[in-house]
């Protein structure tokens, strides 16, 4: 077996290329001890088992941050046999820098020069035969979204498997013949730096080769050390004795540069003949006084699309859920099975998690539209359309960037939000980003607004996303007014070339999370489900199909106190509202079994929950303040671990778990007691 | 001239950046070392702007574009 490890700058189309091999057979997890997200593909080529790891992507390989850090111990370690370092072609100057990197780590590395077709499409070309040449390694012009190069590519990596030289260099740096430097590098190292520079390598890797005989990759650590690298002055304290002065780091990043500057001279042919298409699409999307209306209207449209195509292909799922309820229904009591067990598929299960495939047309939509913003390269201007707006709240336009993946789970999306340099304003973006309201909680607000505000349903939904946001905006101005810490948070981001998004790297991503969602309704929504059916058909007196006389109700009725005063004040609701921390769609699969309705999403399911909720006095006023807590309470459960595992404070994690919970409260106390004396 | 007084497609080279050591190391990284050129392509009445550095384009802070010295080209 083969272990390949992929890696590039972000947006290089590393994800689309790595999909291309894999599909989307992808196993996710974290790597050891960090959250940063491990993708794992494998796939036979020419009868040998290819492993292909997937690295985050990286602009350099230092030891600054956690992603730079598990990349370079990784491609360090013994598993990986080679490296394929993805190019973008189109911006070779910014992306040749890892590559210098990674040739230094002396692992046999094989270069794929992706997007060759806007290379072109700019009337430029690059000069193939060259580029090896200077670089000592193979390079593979490939097209990841069309599919062109995949094989060569691979054919170059079971090649150079074994190759621990580089191949043959050919190039001479500006001036050779002035080198006074003892050693001639040119033909085994693409990247040669000035005698100044080599003199002090030399020195450190003797001193290296002295004082710590086992230390292997002399050369890599030794410039490492010259640049300050913490991790490599830790591991060899004494190396640089005497030394400590030297520093070296900008020159050395100038003068891989210097190099690359060469490279592009000599590989890149051609001018750039028009204006790009990207810097035209620019003009207009991050405008001064344009960009943000574009981007409301764009979010508003993402939100038309996830309830008007979401709600008609929802019709079809329905349909599916009712037979299979009245097949199973039939089948059971043909079988002649216990009430007591029809009770518990039909009321239990098919109810609660049936009830929530409902939804999955609206989340899909969700995902997908969030998917192509991202594929797009619109995401990260939505950074510095924002930026105005967010240093007012002390954040940088960055953080906004978390918050929008919020919309659609707020699991990622606290994930993202380490892409933040500053811990405070971390902290600060994960305490507002569940204010977001998450495509958890949508069903919530599709069943409760559908039902009490039929005429408009979807401007009451929108609005509970707008008191998200406000409340999100709310809380971070007043944070950074209290706090007295000024961080200085400066914005610093990529803005990519806008592309047409790759239909496969959309659909991997989309199936992820649908995947993610339906596994959610057979595990949590399926024990919850189970469990809520427990608690409510189950009683001091054993199995009663009597709900009033069951611990559930008994429980819900010694919590109603707290809720009485923000309109929540119904055992159902209630015990409905604990169940909703498992995850928040379990609020509405939760009424379904509480209510006994066997397909709440439809019109005759809402029908009846409207009716019972009548019975019991539940309004118009009750179902808005109801929405407004699920918007605001307690974040889910996979949301706590998160915070708890990103903030690595279990106090910071309950305090913002307590904090959420109040501000649910207080907002429905207000919207509740103002509406009643509105209405009285 | 401080870079954030940059005027949209214009050409500057980057003389000097009075900026934390991170923050340098992470500039110079993606290649904005001193007496490298850029072009600015968009200038927010903040100081957030858009400049592109060897061929990519990236968003600045104002905190970034008034601590960076520039010469006009």
């Amino acid at each position: 077996m083969i272990t390949v490890a992929f890696i590039g700058n972000p947006n290089c189309g590393k994800t689309t290329l790595f999909n291309a091999y894999t599909g989307a057979k992808l196993k996710v997890a974290n790597w050891p001890g960090v959250t940063v997200e491990k993708v794992e593909g494998s796939f036979r080529f020419q009868g040998e088992e290819i492993r292909l790891v997937d690295l985050p992507g990286t602009y350099s390989l230092t030891s600054y941050t956690m992603e730079e850090q598990v990349s370079r111990d990784y491609i360090l370690s013994d598993e990986v046999d080679v490296v394929i370092d993805v190019v973008d072609a189109s911006a070779l100057e910014r992306n040749l820098y890892l590559t210098l990197q990674l040739l230094e780590l002396g692992k046999p590395v094989v270069i794929a020069l992706n997007m060759m077709d806007i290379v072109e499409k700019r009337g430029m070309e690059i000069d193939l035969h060259r580029l090896p040449e200077m670089l000592g390694a193979p390079v593979i012009p490939v097209t990841a979204r069309k599919r062109r190069g995949l094989e060569v590519l691979m054919h170059a990596v079971v090649h150079h498997k074994e190759q621990k030289t580089p191949d043959p260099l050919i190039h001479d740096h500006k001036y050779p013949e002035h080198s006074r430097h003892r050693h001639n590098h040119h033909s085994e190292y693409a990247m040669v730096y000035s005698d100044e520079v080599e003199d002090q390598i030399d020195r450190v890797e003797e001193r290296l080769r002295k004082q710590y005989p086992e230390a292997g990759n002399l050369r890599w650590s030794a410039l490492k050390l010259l640049e300050e690298d913490s991790t490599l002055r830790e591991r060899y304290p004494e190396a640089l004795k005497g030394l400590e002065d030297v520093d070296l780091e900008d020159r050395i990043i100038n003068e891989k540069y210097d190099f690359i500057e060469e490279i592009v001279q000599e590989c890149l042919l051609g001018k750039e003949s028009k204006a790009e298409l990207t810097d035209r699409v620019d003009r207009l999307l991050t405008h001064r006084v344009w960009s943000i209306p574009i981007f409301l209207c764009i979010m508003a449209f993402v939100f038309f699309l996830t309830f008007t195509v979401g709600d008609f292909l929802k019709g079809y799922v329905e349909i599916l859920i009712d037979q299979l309820n009245g097949g199973v229904a039939a089948l059971l009591s043909a079988a002649g099975a216990s009430d007591m067990a029809t009770s518990l598929v039909c009321d239990g299960i098919i109810a609660g998690v049936g009830g929530i495939i409902t939804f999955l047309p609206n989340i899909f939509i969700l995902f997908l539209a969030l998917a192509l913003l991202e594929d797009s390269g619109y995401m990260s201007r939505v950074a510095y359309v924002m930026d105005g707006i967010m240093g007012r709240l002390g954040l940088s336009g960055r953080a906004f960037i978390p918050m929008l993946l919020g919309f659609g789970c707020t699991v990622p999306a606290i994930m993202a939000s380490r892409a933040l340099e500053n811990r405070r304003d971390r902290l600060k973006t994960m305490l507002v980003t569940p204010f977001m309201s998450c495509s958890a909680r949508l069903p919530i607000y599709i069943l409760f607004s559908e039902i009490f505000f039929p005429e408009q349903a979807m401007l009451a939904a929108y609005s509970m996303y707008l008191i998200g946001i406000l409340m999100a905006i709310l809380t971070a101005f007043v944070i950074s007014r209290a706090d007295k810490v000024r961080t200085e948070n400066a914005l610093l981001i990529e803005l990519p070339e806008y592309k047409i998004p790759s239909g496969r790297t959309v659909f991997i991503y989309v199936w992820e999370k649908v995947k993610d969602f339906l596994t959610k309704a057979g595990t949590t929504i399926f024990v919850a489900s189970v469990v809520m059916w427990a608690l409510l058909n189950f009683g001091p007196s054993g199995y009663t199909p009597e709900m009033s006389e069951s611990f559930g109700s008994m429980l819900g009725r010694f919590i109603v106190p707290l809720f009485a005063p923000i309109g929540l004040g119904f055992w159902q609701i209630v015990v409905a509202l604990i169940a909703g921390i498992s995850a928040k769609e379990v609020v509405v699969s939760s009424c379904a079994v509480l209510f006994g309705i066997s397909n709440i999403n439809s019109v005759s399911g809402m029908d009846m929950l409207h009716g019972e909720l009548l019975s019991i006095g539940f309004g118009p006023l009750n179902a808005v303040c109801l929405m407004v807590f699920c918007l605001l309470y307690v974040p889910c459960a996979a949301t706590i671990m998160t915070i708890r595992k990103e903030s690595g404070s279990s106090r910071w994690t309950v305090l913002s778990v307590l904090f959420q919970f109040c501000t649910a409260w207080v907002m429905s106390f207000l919207i509740y007691q103002i509406g009643s004396l509105l209405l009285a | 001239m401080k870079l954030n007084k940059g005027v949209i497609g214009r050409l500057y080279r980057v003389e000097e950046a009075a900026l934390p050591q991170s923050m340098k190391r992470r500039l110079a990284v993606l290649g904005m070392t001193n007496g490298t050129d850029l072009e600015v392509m968009n200038n927010k009445s903040g100081g957030t702007m858009v400049v592109k550095i060897r061929g990519t384009r990236f968003a600045l802070g104002r905190h970034i574009t008034e601590n960076v010295e520039v010469t006009a080209l």
